[in-house]
């Protein structure tokens, strides 16, 4: 008896997620591209760090009121 | 694939540089087969490994900067960034370096993953039939149904990229399934 064909949409569902399987099996990732895209989060990482260390001022660079020498007149 | 999305939430909250090369160590194979496939149909290598490169950069260093909270959207981000620099390549390069992959070679491809000797028959039933839909629908269906089925894109993705609503495109593929069952059956 022949067998009755299934809902196209779960045939082609299945057959996409083991072509995407047999694909990924076939083209396993490269180490050297995971090392790239860790090289890019780093040199993102350092720019963030950069412009976080730009938007706080330096705790020497806080401004505090400067206090002028007396004029010779007030000191006496 | 649940957890994607919690891996990228977490990264977006991560301050330590090690802590994040640590979740990029986790995130990138769960993104990268997909990415990989979705390139590789569009671009021949050796261009589609540069391009592949390019995007997964791309995508990596930009998690901290998406805003999305489902699965559905991570992909969908993915996808657009995609879209965005392989038209770059198109732009970049000459054509003959960026012919897409043919229906034929995709059906060889198709051909060798229903021929995978570790299926049930069931399976490879239900895959005979899926080749044999996907055969013998219309070109513009063709595509459609290969974009939705084969790559995993969603009725949204296909509709930015295609800009129309994601109505219109849920009601082509049900029509294009319609349409090919009945020829096929």
């Amino acid at each position: 008896m022949p067998k009755q064909n299934p809902n196209a949409e779960t045939a082609l569902r299945k057959l996409g997620q083991q072509l995407r399987q047999d694909f990924a099996k076939k083209h396993p990732i490269p180490e050297k591209s995971l090392e790239t895209v860790k090289d890019a989060v780093r040199e993102e990482w350092e720019k963030e760090q950069k412009a976080e260390r730009e938007k706080k001022p330096a705790p020497g660079d806080a401004k505090s009121p400067r206090r002028e020498p007396p004029e010779p007149d007030q000191e006496r | 694939m649940d957890d994607l999305i919690k891996l990228v939430r977490t990264y977006r909250l991560t301050v330590g540089l090690a802590e994040r090369l640590q979740l990029v160590e986790e995130i990138f194979p769960l993104i990268e087969p997909a990415m990989r496939f979705f390139v590789f149909s569009a671009v021949r290598p050796p261009a589609a490994e540069d391009v592949l490169q390019e995007i997964l950069k791309a995508i990596v260093t930009g998690m901290s900067k998406f805003r999305g909270s489902t699965n559905g959207e991570l992909w969908g981000w993915c996808y657009s960034i995609a879209r965005h620099k392989l038209n770059d390549q198109f732009r970049r390069q000459a054509n003959d370096r960026l012919q897409p992959m043919s229906p034929e070679e995709l059906s060889q491809l198709v051909e060798a993953t229903v021929d995978n000797a570790s299926l049930s028959a069931g399976d490879k039933h239900d895959l005979e039939y899926a080749m044999k839909l996907l055969k013998n629908s219309k070109p513009d269906c063709y595509e459609y149904l290969r974009k939705h089925f084969l790559f995993g894109l969603s009725y949204g993705d296909i509709a930015e990229e295609q800009e129309l609503s994601y109505g219109s495109v849920k009601m082509k593929i049900g029509r294009c399934l319609d349409e090919v069952q009945s020829l096929v059956s």
